[in-house]
């Protein structure tokens, strides 16, 4: 099956210069376009590219089902967290200045961080998981009908 | 100096256009898929080149060339590979230039 | 005035692929082509300097939503159902809406009016506080995670029920079933 060589080859680069560039967007979005949405729907991308080129057995040894369909919960669990955290550090819900009392904006620092890595998480385990569910049924169009 | 390197990259950007208008008028009047996907690849490497090197002329030395750098050679392997893979689909599909079979008939 | 004919291009080109879309039959064409209307949109976005949102209309309606797209085409069928009853009606209801989203913005402040509500009261307001209190070059994403944090946490819910839903509607958790069948 080594048929679609050149393809392969160029995903495979692709692929760790997509991934790269969705942390990009994931940790520098305070300083550039970009956040926790767009973050996790390039990272979906990624995987979404390597399923296609190399198939669904492949890219689900890479990410296995159950992970993409904790980390859709995981996500949003990681956003609200931080809301309960800053709670039981006696300010009000999702207040980032909790986390540092003294230097409030270093505190909305960390907040803005770890609220997009959550909406990150989530968008990235949602759209993975809309795919494998498209891809994983067995298709009733067949390949000539195109 | 900066009036040649105007001039070097204003060259480089009609050219680019110029590849990319022919792609465009190649797409909509060549007859059947192969030549279309000729003209289609003119465009895509030839005028995109053209043009990520004229626009790196106009920024000079900075992030954003460095940024059209990445583009370009982004686009320098995308663009052959989605071209291949298009092709690769059609031959598979059994789309046959029609040219071979004129070849074939002087042959036989 | 470049920007005006920019935009006045790209808005033609998305009339024009639009009327494209609703001739089309084949259902691969039609998604091909929505994906160019995604990318046109996300061009407009750009010349509005609405970044953030242009990104995620690249990557969400020309990348994503193509590749689910066709793998729905994949799973029914590649021609749209030969219409059999009549035009009429569905073309009234169109028309009707059109007519009353026109109408609707001739209400709307014109684009970048300072005086229109979004840009007058809480605009100048972030603008100034962010920098102190924040202290985030990307005052979207300020606004988006700090000061309404809690409408993105709704988004973010959001975003984790619609995957749910169709993981239930696809059976993408059937899996899950199997094992359990197994265990049982």
């Amino acid at each position: 099956m080594q048929h679609h060589l050149i393809l392969r080859v160029v995903v495979k680069i692709l692929v760790a210069a997509i991934i790269l560039f969705a942390l990009y967007v994931q940790f520098h979005g305070d300083f550039s376009p970009g956040g926790g949405f767009q973050a996790g729907v390039i990272m979906a991308a990624a995987f979404i590219l390597y399923g296609i080129v190399f198939g669904m057995a492949k890219v689900k040894q890479v990410v296995p089902e159950w992970v993409v369909h904790r980390m859709m919960g995981l996500g949003v669990l990681i956003y609200a967290g931080c809301g309960v955290a800053s709670m039981f550090l006696g300010y009000e819900f999702l207040n980032y200045n909790a986390f540092t009392p003294h230097h409030p904006s270093h505190g909305q620092h960390y907040g803005l961080l770890i609220v997009e890595f959550g909406v990150g998480v989530t968008v990235t385990g949602v759209m993975i998981s809309i795919f494998y569910a498209f891809a994983s049924r067995p298709p009733t169009l067949k390949d000539s009908d195109w | 100096m900066s009036a040649v390197i105007d001039i070097l990259s204003w060259v480089c950007i009609i050219g680019g256009v110029f590849f990319s208008v022919v792609g465009a008028i190649g797409m909509l009047r060549f007859p059947e898929f192969w030549t279309r996907l000729h003209a289609a690849s003119v465009a895509e490497s030839g005028g995109m080149i053209l043009l990520v090197l004229g626009m790196c002329l106009q920024a000079g030395w900075s992030l954003i060339l460095v940024k059209l750098i990445l583009i370009g050679f982004f686009l320098f392997v995308t663009g052959p590979t989605s071209s291949h893979a298009v092709a690769n689909a059609a031959l598979v599909s059994g789309q046959n230039p029609v040219v071979a079979k004129k070849a074939k008939k002087k042959r036989t | 005035m470049t920007e005006t004919i920019l935009t006045l291009i790209l808005f033609a080109m998305l009339v024009a692929v639009a009327f494209a879309i609703i001739q089309m039959r084949q259902l691969f064409a039609v998604v091909l082509l929505s994906s160019v209307f995604s990318l046109l949109t996300a061009l407009l976005f750009v010349i509005m300097d609405a970044v953030d949102v242009a990104f995620t209309e690249a990557a969400v309606g020309a990348g994503i939503s193509t590749v689910l797209m066709l793998g729905t085409i994949a799973l029914t069928r590649k021609r749209s159902a030969e219409r059999t009853r009549s035009d009429i009606l569905p073309f009234f209801v169109v028309a009707v809406t059109g007519a009353a989203l026109v109408y609707g913005t001739l209400d709307m402040p014109n684009f970048g009016d300072a005086n229109a509500p979004a840009n007058a009261y809480l605009r100048q307001d972030y603008l100034d506080r962010s920098v102190t209190e924040i202290d985030v070059p990307n005052v979207v994403t300020a606004i988006l995670a700090s000061y309404r944090g809690f409408d993105t946490l709704g988004e973010t819910a959001v975003v984790f029920t619609a995957g749910i839903g169709v993981l239930l509607l696809l059976g993408g958790l059937a899996y899950r079933r199997a094992e359990d069948d197994e265990e049982s």
